[in-house]
């Protein structure tokens, strides 16, 4: 697929993440125990066969740079293949953070222009979803389309997503960002196909205007006055856009709806895996209804969980509806129900963290935390015996000092 | 490019006694640990002791080692000045033939060693599951003046026809030497690990040659011991000789007990996990909420829905509702379908256990076509071999790699059987 060039949208930051995404960019969040979110549009636009891919990130990206490293991992590597971290950079003339995903890919016309591909495909990173995007691209040039927006059927209509209303020819005949009232149960999955000089004019536009969001600016525009398709895509998608939506997709791995295996999911293994020398698991406890990976050692009790490497659970403890993060240690006694806890923390024994207080939404945050999950950050040390309730946001290298800690509480 | 020293490892051994899982693969490339393979040590060790190049000698079917060593990334022996050469039997004008002995392959490639004028050439085998650090050998070597230095380690005295038998003064200066003899004063056994400073070494392997000689416990060593200075090095770590299926089994065995003395963690072992086929490729572990797992090792990409008791799986292994596996070793993706039951048995990779088939049970009779071999009871499954729904294979039994048992033909396979 020489003729079409991949640029994913990979920088941005989601507040709703909370302290998950204080030190990383949502693509670089771990998921399903061992890859990160970013992952899945990688092995999708790899087994596409595309071999130039663009990466266009801005916060905090090292996670990001570390975890695509040279692009080997899915077969970025070669003569005529490449993968390319694309920062906002300084210049003449225009020169600034970027100021939306348009402006984004505006600011890196000229990585663009490099390649003369006739079509250039854009692809949030931040949706999990196998999906084979040749017949996206068939669809797109068999139409001879100017714009391919890529569409899923949604269960609830919820108001954070576009919709398309997509007539029976394929033609998108309507497009609203963020609506009250939405037109159609298909929702964009922030994949777009465009003919590559088509988009360079209408981005050269754009840049003239004060806001530069694909999905609220550029669609919405263009749809009257060129040739824009709606292609639908059939399958799971799922999104980690809240605290709720990360838990419950991570959730659909235990549920057997994500198949990693067989969609050939490509993750960078070096870093915190390989690299790390890690053992196979050791498991000597109840271990049920649970993901487990390397370097794991479990002698207490997991139920319902997810477990990336180098996680240790200690005899007498017992971890619930939970996600831990890599080389995160519970001792003894300690007991979780639905926490997520980031990378080495360290629980200390006879804690309890979470399982009550879930009615108590967080005091800071409201319906961004309201379930019942537990978040700590990263590098979370929890003194002995600390009680802490459900709905609660403990930010990364937080010192605990406080032996109970309230339901809805927030940690800094 | 100089060097100090360089490393030598012989890799090509048959290692028959290993019966079927080295019917398809070199004794080196053999799985241990679930996702190591045993000459993971040796390399390790190499690189831990900070030796930089390293000639690997093939010969006995070397792909899967071939593929498993790579450029030698994992183990960090690539770069412009570090390296590992795969060194396979290779014609020439002069002298081309198959590997004829340990000495011979290193004979056959002295060009290599020369590359590098080292000083000393550390010869090592990819056989044996330890941790060394091969600077206190080369210490010692250097210490003593010595020509060539031997490592070795005490062993039982009922096993010393395994083994070159070596007697030291209080130097450590090697007096007697002799290759697996029947009885011994001492119980000093060879490690197959040699320190060799390169001329000796050079003249003497040329000498050997003249006369045939081809192998360093028989040939080389008593040369040397005649007019050159030979020390030994006693090594008291852990250390393994995993040449038998029993020795095999139970050092795996050891990777599931703290004192065991085995601490592949702590000894910095690194293996290629990039490799088709392993855990590069694959998922974490799926455990179902029927699962019960007990003081086992359980790779990558496993699913266990069963129940696994002092047990090492290698990665893929699926184990189905009902099935139970106790004392085993099972390597890549072999799948035990739902209510069959392993016991003390090694399942090679892509095996396909049927339902409620029973593996490992009935009385301990020994294997009667390996007899010395296969009698403490375990059974051994080669490669991609299938067994029917419903069938029972006894204990000491050995199945060979591709074999499909059909319930029709085989209901029952007594004890020490080969099939």
């Amino acid at each position: 697929m020489s003729n079409v060039l991949g640029m994913v949208l990979a920088g941005g930051r989601v507040d709703e993440l909370l302290c998950l995404t204080e030190m990383r960019p949502k693509s670089a969040l771990p998921i399903f125990g061992t890859y990160r979110i970013i992952d899945f549009v990688l092995s999708n636009l790899m087994h596409a066969g595309i071999s130039n891919v663009g990466v266009l990130s801005q916060y905090r990206p090292y996670a990001l740079v570390r975890h695509i490293g040279t692009g080997e991992h899915w077969d970025f590597v070669g003569r005529s293949r490449g993968i390319r971290m694309l920062p906002p950079y300084r210049g003449f003339k225009a020169s600034d953070w970027y100021k939306g995903t348009a402006d984004a890919v505006y600011q890196n016309l000229s990585y663009i222009e490099h390649f003369d591909s006739a079509h250039l495909l854009i692809a949030s990173a931040d949706h999990v979803y196998r999906m084979d995007y040749r017949p996206f691209i068939q669809f797109h040039i068999e139409n001879n389309a100017d714009a391919s927006v890529c569409f899923v059927k949604t269960r609830k209509r919820s108001a954070r997503f576009g919709y398309g209303v997509i007539d029976r020819r394929g033609r998108l005949l309507d497009y609203q960002e963020k609506p009250t009232t939405p037109p159609s149960d298909w929702v964009s999955m922030t994949l777009y196909l465009f003919k590559t000089n088509f988009i360079t004019d209408i981005l050269q536009a754009n840049a003239e205007e004060s806001s530069h969001e694909f999905g609220r600016d550029i669609i919405p525009k263009i749809i009257s006055t060129s040739r824009i398709y709606g292609y639908k895509h059939r399958g799971y998608w799922a999104y980690a856009r809240t605290v709720n939506s990360y838990y419950n997709t991570n959730m659909d791995m235990i549920r057997k709806k994500v198949e990693l295996q067989s969609w050939q999911i490509r993750t960078n293994l070096l870093e915190r895996c390989t690299r790390a020398d890690r053992l196979p698991a050791y498991i000597d406890g109840g271990v049920t209804d649970s993901v487990i990976s390397e370097g794991c050692i479990v002698a207490g009790k997991v139920r319902n969980s997810l477990l990336s490497p180098g996680v240790i659970v200690a005899s007498g403890a017992e971890v619930y509806d939970s996600i831990i993060f890599h080389d995160t240690v519970v001792q003894k006694n300690s007991k979780l129900k639905k926490v997520i806890c980031d990378k080495d923390s360290v629980i200390g024994s006879e804690c309890v963290i979470g399982g009550f207080g879930d009615e108590v939404p967080s005091a800071e945050f409201g319906d961004l935390l309201d379930s019942g999950i537990t978040l700590l950050g990263r590098n979370t040390m929890v003194p002995d015996k600390t009680v802490i309730g459900a709905n609660t946001t403990v930010y990364s290298s937080t010192k605990i000092t406080a032996t109970c800690i309230a339901p809805g509480s927030t940690l800094r | 490019m100089k060097k100090d020293v360089i490393a030598m490892l012989l890799a090509g051994g048959v290692g028959s006694r290993l019966n079927v899982l080295v019917r398809k693969r070199a004794k080196p490339a053999i799985p241990f640990g679930a996702i190591y393979r045993i000459i993971d040590f040796t390399m390790s060790n190499i690189a831990n002791s900070n030796i930089d190049v390293v000639g690997v000698l093939t010969q006995y079917k070397p792909l899967s080692l071939m593929e498993h060593i790579d450029g030698g990334q994992s183990w960090d022996l690539f770069g412009r000045t570090r390296l590992v050469e795969i060194l396979p039997p290779k014609t020439g004008e002069e002298i081309s033939d198959w590997y004829k002995g340990t000495s011979d392959a290193i004979f056959q490639n002295i060009g290599f060693v020369e590359d590098y004028s080292p000083e000393l050439v550390l010869v090592v085998s990819g056989d044996h599951i330890y941790a060394m650090n091969y600077h206190e050998v080369i210490a010692f070597h250097r210490d003593r003046k010595a020509d060539a230095t031997i490592c070795l380690i005490r062993v039982p005295h009922e096993d010393v026809h395994h083994f070159g038998i070596a007697e030291t003064d209080d130097q450590g200066r090697i007096t007697n030497w002799v290759e697996k003899p029947k009885i011994a004063r001492s119980n000093l056994a060879s490690m197959g690990i040699y320190v060799f400073n390169r001329n000796p070494l050079t003249k003497t392997l040329t000498e050997a040659a003249k006369k045939s000689g081809t192998d360093f416990a028989k040939d080389v060593i008593p040369r040397m011991l005649q007019k050159k200075r030979v020390y030994g090095f006693v090594y008291n770590g852990y250390w393994r000789d995993v040449g038998t299926i029993h020795s095999y089994w139970r050092t795996n065995m050891d990777m599931l007990r703290e004192d065991s003395g085995l601490r592949v963690k702590d000894w910095g072992i690194k293996t290629n996990q990039s490799t088709k086929g392993e855990v590069g490729d694959r998922s974490s572990t799926y455990i179902s909420g029927k699962a019960r797992i007990k003081n086992s090792l359980i790779a990558r990409g496993c699913m266990i829905e069963g129940e696994v008791t002092n047990s090492v799986l290698s990665p893929g292994v699926r184990v189905a509702r009902g099935a139970r596996v106790t004392d085993s070793i099972v390597f890549h993706d072999s799948s035990i379908d739902t209510h069959a039951l392993i016991q003390y048995s090694i399942v090679d990779k892509q095996v396909v256990i049927g339902d409620s088939a029973r593996i490992g049970i009935g009385d301990p009779a020994p294997n009667k076509t390996f007899p010395n071999h296969l009698s403490s009871g375990i059974t051994v499954i080669g490669k991609l071999a299938k067994i029917a729904p419903g069938i029972t294979i006894g204990k000491n039994c050995v199945i060979n790699p591709d074999v499909r048992l059909t319930s029709t033909k085989h209901k029952e396979i007594p004890s020490g059987s080969t099939i």
